[in-house]
Parts: structure tokens; C-alpha cells; sequence
């Protein structure tokens, strides 16, 4: 099970390239039909001079490119048969464009327990900042992910 | 075409709803496969009733997806600063999401207004499923 001396454990780092294939892919499964983030044409008169991502856009990359997927819930001592995403934040200074490297770091922002009628649930959360080349911050993530501890 | 106009805005005032759905299975394995995520409760039927639930259910990020699209109607591309949501009951194929939302401040930071919200997706019968809030930043030149 989670501990709390896992609190403020960094997570393996990695990095993520923003491609616009992958951007309109994730943006046609929401049924999203924005041109700015499915038409390379239109994004470039846009704003932005590129595709740009839509805001929930990072959830696509994070887990795969910190560490690995599944080994990482494991690692983290949550049950993967009742795990469930309890709650997601995010914080932008600007949205992701198609064409760059984003390097993100992770860390474990807080561990805890509550107990309810199902038992006791463990509570992981995990904090991402992503940066782009410039070494600026783009975006930063709080996911809270919760198991039933069996 | 932003739903929200930056030197009108007033407390209370409701975002343009979203509405999307009724969802389909289709629709959770077309999120599934886009977004890599590996969990197959929101794909197979046997793996979620063995995991004790009546059948697959969306994801939480395809309902938080459309409250994205829903903010970026209200205040334009780029103009999300924060956003936040927790999944309070799940959300099952058949169901029609609208997304809703509510100002609830209002503050300059020199050259955008800044709009707090409620958010939330709420079903055809208005239980509410996402419940969270957001932060938009809307240019304040016309």
C-alpha cells in the first residue's frame, strides 16, 4: 500500500513530443472539431502559427512518457483491478504546440487514507511540470489517484 | 465567437452549456485508444463487472475533454489558465453529458480579466457527475 514517506519522491523524468497527428487524433476521439488543433493550414493563419492542443491533451502523454504505464501504479503501491482517477487539475501558461519537446518531471505531492462503508481508500497524488525548450513552464499536473485497499 | 465577452462579464452570468452523447462504447474505445490509457474497465464489459461495477464506464478524461471544449467556447483557445475537476459519480454509455458552469469572480490582472467558474457535467436527469472550477484569462483590448 501507499506510505507517506513517499511524499515528495521524485518520479523518473522524461519527455514528450507534441505531434500533430497525435493532437487531432486525441481531438477527433472527443469529438472536438476546433481547426485550430485538426487543420495545419488554419492553425497556421491562427493565433498560434501552429496546431495547438486541446486543454485535457496532456493525460495523452504524461504516464507513458514519466515512467512507463502500469509499472508505475505498482511501484506506487495502488491496486490496478480498483483504481480510479479521483481527481484531475491543471495548471497552463499556454497551450502545447504541435512541433515541440516538452520535458517533464514528476513527483509524488501527497499520500493519504480515508476510510468509508467500501473499506479503506489510499489516496496517491502525483504532480507533473512540463517544460518546454526555453526551460519555461508550460503546464503543470495534479492528478489524484485513488485504489480500495483489498 | 468566445462565449464570454471580457467587458460584459458579471458574477452569476452561466457559460454557454455543452451538450454531448448520448455516449457510446464506440465512443469509450475511440477515447481509449487515443489517449493510450491502459485501464480496460472503460473497454471490457467482463473486467469491469468482475471489478464489482455493473458494466464499462467512460473515462473521467472524456468528460473532463468536453468541459475543456465547453471552456474553450466560453473564453477562446489559450485562454484556460486553470482547471480542475473531481470525479464525483461515474459516467455511463447511454447517457447524454451537458456541461454547465457559473461565474463566480471577477478580477483584472492589467491586461486580461480574469474569470473564475463552477463547472460541472451533469446526466439527462441533471445528476451531476464532474464537479469542479476553472480559471479563464480573456484579453480585455476589444
Amino acid at each position: 500500500m501507499p506510505s507517506k514517506d513517499m511524499i515528495g519522491r521524485e518520479l523518473s523524468s522524461g519527455s514528450a513530443v507534441i505531434t500533430a497527428e497525435h493532437v487531432a487524433a486525441f481531438a477527433r476521439a472527443l469529438g472536438d472539431d476546433n481547426p485550430l488543433y485538426t487543420d495545419e493550414a488554419a492553425a497556421r493563419r491562427g493565433p498560434f502559427g501552429a496546431i495547438v492542443a486541446p486543454p485535457t491533451y496532456p493525460i495523452a502523454f504524461m504516464v507513458e512518457a514519466m515512467s512507463g504505464g502500469m509499472e508505475t501504479f505498482l511501484e506506487l503501491g495502488l491496486d490496478f483491478m480498483t483504481l480510479v482517477h479521483g481527481e484531475q487539475e491543471f495548471e497552463y501558461a499556454r497551450p502545447l504546440r504541435a512541433g515541440e519537446t516538452l520535458t517533464l518531471t514528476g513527483r509524488i505531492g501527497d499520500v493519504y487514507e480515508k476510510s468509508g462503508s467500501s473499506g479503506v481508500l489510499d489516496f496517491v497524488v502525483l504532480e507533473t511540470e512540463a517544460r518546454d525548450a526555453d526551460g519555461k513552464t508550460v503546464f503543470f499536473s495534479r492528478n489524484t489517484l485513488i485504489s480500495r485497499r483489498t | 465567437m468566445a462565449g464570454l465577452d471580457a467587458t460584459r462579464v458579471t458574477v452569476g452570468q452561466e457559460l454557454p452549456p455543452l451538450e454531448r452523447g448520448p455516449i457510446t462504447k464506440d465512443d469509450l474505445k475511440a477515447y481509449a485508444a487515443a489517449s493510450g490509457d491502459p485501464n480496460p474497465i472503460h473497454i471490457d464489459e467482463e473486467f469491469a463487472k468482475n471489478a464489482g461495477y455493473k458494466g464499462s464506464f467512460a473515462h473521467g478524461m472524456l468528460s473532463m475533454g468536453y468541459l475543456g471544449e465547453f471552456l474553450v467556447h466560453a473564453g477562446g483557445v489559450g485562454s484556460v489558465r486553470r482547471f480542475k475537476t473531481r470525479f464525483a459519480k461515474l459516467t455511463w454509455p447511454g447517457e447524454v453529458i451537458t456541461c454547465r458552469g457559473v461565474v463566480t469572480g471577477i478580477r483584472d490582472d492589467g491586461t486580461h480579466r480574469i474569470v473564475e467558474c463552477d463547472i460541472w457535467t451533469e446526466n439527462q436527469e441533471g445528476e451531476r457527475k464532474l464537479i469542479g472550477n476553472a480559471v479563464l484569462a480573456l484579453p480585455r483590448g476589444a
